[in-house]
């Protein structure tokens, strides 16, 4: 039944439950990609909203009856995704939608409670995946400290490789050097996959030359990426301490993530009862009762001795403006949590250093799983990140069986432009390709590019 | 505003017109007949210049519901232009008010004539004259909707402008996909129609345009008698599809997705269908001793009912010296109209009835004064705001009457004419009563009056506020300094 579907090649019938943001970021990014949407909320004036803008259906109803579903068009659906603000509504609309067959469901749960549980509760519950936009926010929060160099780390090959996003200051080595020259003089382990000068967004050959001011985003192994930034003169030290303002629940996963990996962490939280709830879970960190926006609170606690500084407060504005101040009063690394993504230009403009957008993280993760249903056979996505505020993607495949493009060196196949294999990874290893390596079964080939909409490893070719 | 954006709507308007004008060519390759050549001309010529304004692609699509009323607005006056061209210049109807009043009835479905002698047209201009109506039945943006991929969502504005009904849903996610559907079903039972015509021995012109006449629930016949001098058979096969072309295309839908007992459950349609039977009943009894059988009394209410009803607009006798209690029902008739989301015109029966929910809840409101209640529709509940908005398009379509009521009083005609005229021209129908009834025509109006009565028929096709919005000053302030500000840049 499922392979009866994969054949209509104009997308797939998905459902979305809950216009929330993230609900609406899905809708904006699936619907350009072409698949029939569904969106129901209970709320009309949202759907009003949303079907103004998209081109979607709106359904106004509880996603989680039977009854509802169905109007909506479940029997057809291939997949249902189920994001409104409740756990325990997102999990019982997918467990509805499990008895209709060839639909698959993901669902949104982000409580701590149950983000334990999440593999006993996607196989008892049968989902096809469960998304926890706090918890990966947090991961890439953390993965930031681990490096604070960098502007941005993404992990690819279940964590083997990494891509590291920084910008090239002035007088650095890297300024004026090209891409060829950088491989010959400092490493070869190393490859640089983008680039982002004024706005413009390249995928540099070999004759690129680098300048101050460049962000550039480089892949390698963790190691390597490590030695490559120690050889240009960065600090690669993880940082020691960290400072959270607001205790909610990114908060919650960030402090563990960052408590496990010794780092000390204080939080500075309003709420008392809050912050009574966090010291039982997070016994080994600094928790404050007090008002995380206010300066004199935060010199008291001190802001200009900590080495990193993250407001993840519920509010942009308040986020952005403690960056800000952080900015002025120390020079600690600071990471800033946007949740809103209209204005993602006016902060982008704004020099923040490394910023967050969890509503994107969870709609990359989808995405790759959707783009992994539509792809024909012979490969399979695993995992999706935007770059460069959507400009570029980097997407991870699985090869799974002979096609087109394995078994022939590189050089000799007929790559699209704008595109750019960034590793392969087999058996362990990372090789960085040269125009001599050929892909193979079971590898992981991962690509970058600045075009959209690659489902299927075979569409690198032109 | 996004000015380029409704420039390639307009062109891409004229190039679909210009396309569809050269059908009547083939009619005339046919016939021999030498108007072809104009209209070849006229077709190539919209072709011509729709080309030239669709080469450049505006970089911003976003329609909002402004440019979304403009363009329809806009689209409807240029549509009925351009289509009156070919009578000026073949002559046939050679005073320019007299052919744009003709097509703007055709393309709007309304069926108004102003010619005294139908058949005196050649049969390239008959056919063109009722292929304005099948064209404007289901709607042209519609049409550039479904062949037209347009990226962006907000093409629905597009579509919410010119369909009829208090709500436009779509029935599948993609605009596209559910113009495409939509003019399937249309098509789809245009040619059945066309089928069932030919197989009671009907000229294959006749059934075509006929069949036009009716799909776009339009009108306009090829004789002078209308439908008087047809045989029963195609009379009740023309009255059966009127009917079918009344009602929402929602339920042929759901009929498509085996979802057959949704279709009947709908409240629209129980209503619809009801109405008519109740009214048909109430003529065939107050008019069963002016014929000879009861069966042609039958015959005749039936099929003036559907056609009046359906905002059709054929006569299959002259209802206008039927007794008062019968021409009653059928202005009745006149002022409801067809389903929400079919070709028809009028109210609408999904308005009707939820005005009347109104009436019920306002009622018990007064019986209980904290009761609180709303009002539903398939069972689900209407939002405040669609009534409101049915509340304002009661208010507005009165007031358009009335103002257009007034305009042609000035003229000096019997009350009755007058206003069965505006009435027939707001929803769509074409005749009306007495001076204006169903062997008469409305050629003796002056030209303010036809002017008025075009206005009428764009805004009741349109369902009153794209027209209206082309009156409000707002618009035009912020492009005048648009182009003002333009001007001094460069």
């Amino acid at each position: 039944m499922r392979d009866k579907r994969k054949s209509a090649p104009q997308g797939l019938n998905i459902i979305i439950v809950g216009a929330g943001k993230v609900g609406y970021n899905l809708v904006e990014q699936l619907s350009r990609e072409g698949h029939d949407i569904t969106i129901i909320d209970q709320d009309p004036v949202r759907i009003q909203d949303i079907t103004n803008l998209y081109d979607v259906m709106g359904y106004v109803g509880n996603g989680a009856s039977y009854t509802t579903q169905k109007e909506a068009g479940i029997a057809d659906a291939d997949l249902i995704i189920a994001v409104t603000d409740s756990d325990e509504l997102n999990l019982l609309c997918c467990t509805i939608a499990r008895q209709f067959e060839g639909c698959a469901s993901i669902a949104r749960v982000r409580t701590p409670d149950y983000s334990r549980e999440v593999g006993y509760l996607r196989e008892k519950l049968g989902l096809a995946l469960i998304i926890n936009p706090e918890l990966e926010a947090a991961r890439e929060m953390a993965r930031v400290l681990y490096l604070p160099t960098a502007l941005e780390v993404n992990s690819f090959a279940h964590g083997q490789a990494e891509m590291v996003k920084f910008k090239i200051p002035e007088g650095n080595i890297l300024d004026g050097m090209s891409v060829a020259q950088l491989g010959a003089d400092i490493t070869n382990d190393i490859l640089i996959c983008g680039v982002e000068r004024g706005g413009e967004v390249n995928i540099p050959s070999g004759n690129f030359v680098l300048k101050a001011g460049d962000l550039i985003s480089v892949v390698s192994t963790r190691k390597g990426s490590k030695y490559f930034l120690n050889a240009v003169g960065f600090n690669t030290k993880q940082v020691k301490n960290a400072m959270l303002v607001g205790g909610g629940r990114s908060a919650y996963y960030l402090a563990e993530q960052l408590l496990h990996a010794g780092i000390s962490v204080k939080i500075i939280e309003k709420d008392r009862e809050r912050c009574e709830k966090l010291t039982t879970l997070l016994p080994r960190a600094i928790i404050i009762n007090g008002d995380g926006s206010n300066p004199d609170l935060l010199k008291e606690e001190g802001i200009e001795e900590a080495e990193a500084f993250v407001p993840m407060t519920g509010i942009d504005e308040e986020n952005v403006v403690l960056t800000l101040h952080a900015k002025q009063v120390s020079k600690a690394k600071i990471i800033t949590k946007i949740n809103r993504l209209g204005f993602s230009n006016v902060f982008n403009n704004m020099d923040l250093g490394s910023v967050i957008y969890p509503k994107y993280i969870t709609s990359e993760t989808i995405i790759a799983y959707v783009r992994a249903r539509t792809a024909a056979s012979g490969s399979k996505i695993e995992t999706l990140y935007h770059l460069f505020d959507m400009r570029a993607e980097a997407i991870e495949f699985k090869v799974t069986e002979e096609s087109e493009v394995t078994g022939i060196p590189l050089r000799d196949l007929k790559l699209r432009s704008n595109l750019l294999i960034s590793f392969i990874f087999r058996e362990g290893q990372l090789i960085i390709p040269t125009g001599g390596d050929i892909i193979r079964t079971n590898d992981t080939v991962m690509i970058v590019t600045t075009n959209t909409g690659f489902n299927d490893i075979k569409d690198i070719l032109k | 505003m996004n000015l380029p954006m409704i420039r390639y709507i307009l062109s891409q308007i004229m190039r679909i017109e210009g396309a569809f004008m050269l059908l009547p060519c083939i009619v005339a390759l046919c016939y021999g007949e030498k108007e072809g050549v104009i209209y070849l001309i006229t077709a190539a010529a919209l072709i011509a210049i729709g080309m030239i304004g669709c080469a450049f692609k505006p970089s911003n699509t976003m329609i909002y519901m402004k440019e979304g009323c403009i363009s329809t607005a806009l689209s409807w006056i240029l549509l009925s232009v351009c289509g009156s061209i070919p009578f000026v210049i073949t002559g046939e109807i050679p005073s320019f008010v007299d052919a744009l009043f003709e097509t703007v009835s055709g393309f709007t479905t309304t069926g108004a004539s102003i010619l005294p002698d139908v058949e005196s047209l050649t049969h390239t201009s008959l056919f063109w004259r009722s292929f304005t109506h099948w064209l404007g039945g289901m709607g042209v943006l519609v049409f550039l909707l479904a062949v037209i991929p347009m990226s962006g969502g907000s093409n629905i504005n597009l579509m919410r402008a010119e369909s009829p009904g208090p709500s436009v849903g779509k029935l599948v996610p993609k605009i596209g996909a559910t113009a495409r559907i939509l003019y399937k079903i249309y098509l789809a039972m245009t040619v059945v129609e066309i089928v069932f015509l030919l197989a009671g021995g009907m000229p294959v012109f006749d059934s075509l345009c006929l069949s036009f006449g009716t799909a776009g629930t339009g009108g306009f016949g090829i004789k002078s008698d209308s439908f008087a001098s047809y045989s029963a058979y195609t009379q009740w096969v023309v009255a059966i599809f009127m009917l079918l072309f009344g009602i929402n295309f929602n339920a042929y839908y759901y009929i498509l997705m085996h979802q057959i007992k949704r279709a009947f459950t709908m409240e629209e349609v129980k209503a619809y269908l009801a109405m008519i039977a109740s009214a048909v009943a109430v003529i065939f009894i107050s008019i069963a001793d002016k014929y000879e059988h009861a069966f042609t009394a039958l015959t005749h209410a039936f099929f003036q009912v559907t056609s009046i009803t359906s905002s059709t607009g054929y006569a299959s006798a002259d209802f206008d010296l039927w007794p008062t209690i019968a021409k009653y029902v059928l202005v009745i008739m006149m002022f409801v109209g067809a389903c929400a989301g079919s070709t028809g015109g009028g109210f609408k029966v999904s308005r009707i009835l939820i005005l009347l929910k109104t009436i019920r809840k306002e009622l018990s409101s007064y019986i209980h004064p904290k009761i609180v209640r709303k009002v539903n529709m398939d069972g689900k509940p209407v939002e405040h705001d669609v009534i409101r908005a049915i509340n304002v398009y009661l208010i507005t379509f009165v007031s358009v009457l009335m103002v257009s009521v007034f305009v042609l009083a000035i003229e000096g005609y019997d009350l009755e004419s007058t206003f069965t005229a505006v009435l027939a021209c707001l929803n769509n129908i074409g005749p009306g009563l007495s001076l204006v009834g169903p062997t008469c025509n409305y050629g003796f109006l002056s030209s303010l009056s036809k002017f008025i009565l075009m206005f009428d028929m764009l805004a009741g096709r349109l369902e009153l506020f794209p027209m209206l919005i082309l009156f409000h000053p707002n618009l035009y302030k912020g492009a005048i300094e648009a182009a003002r500000r333009r001007k001094s840049i460069g």
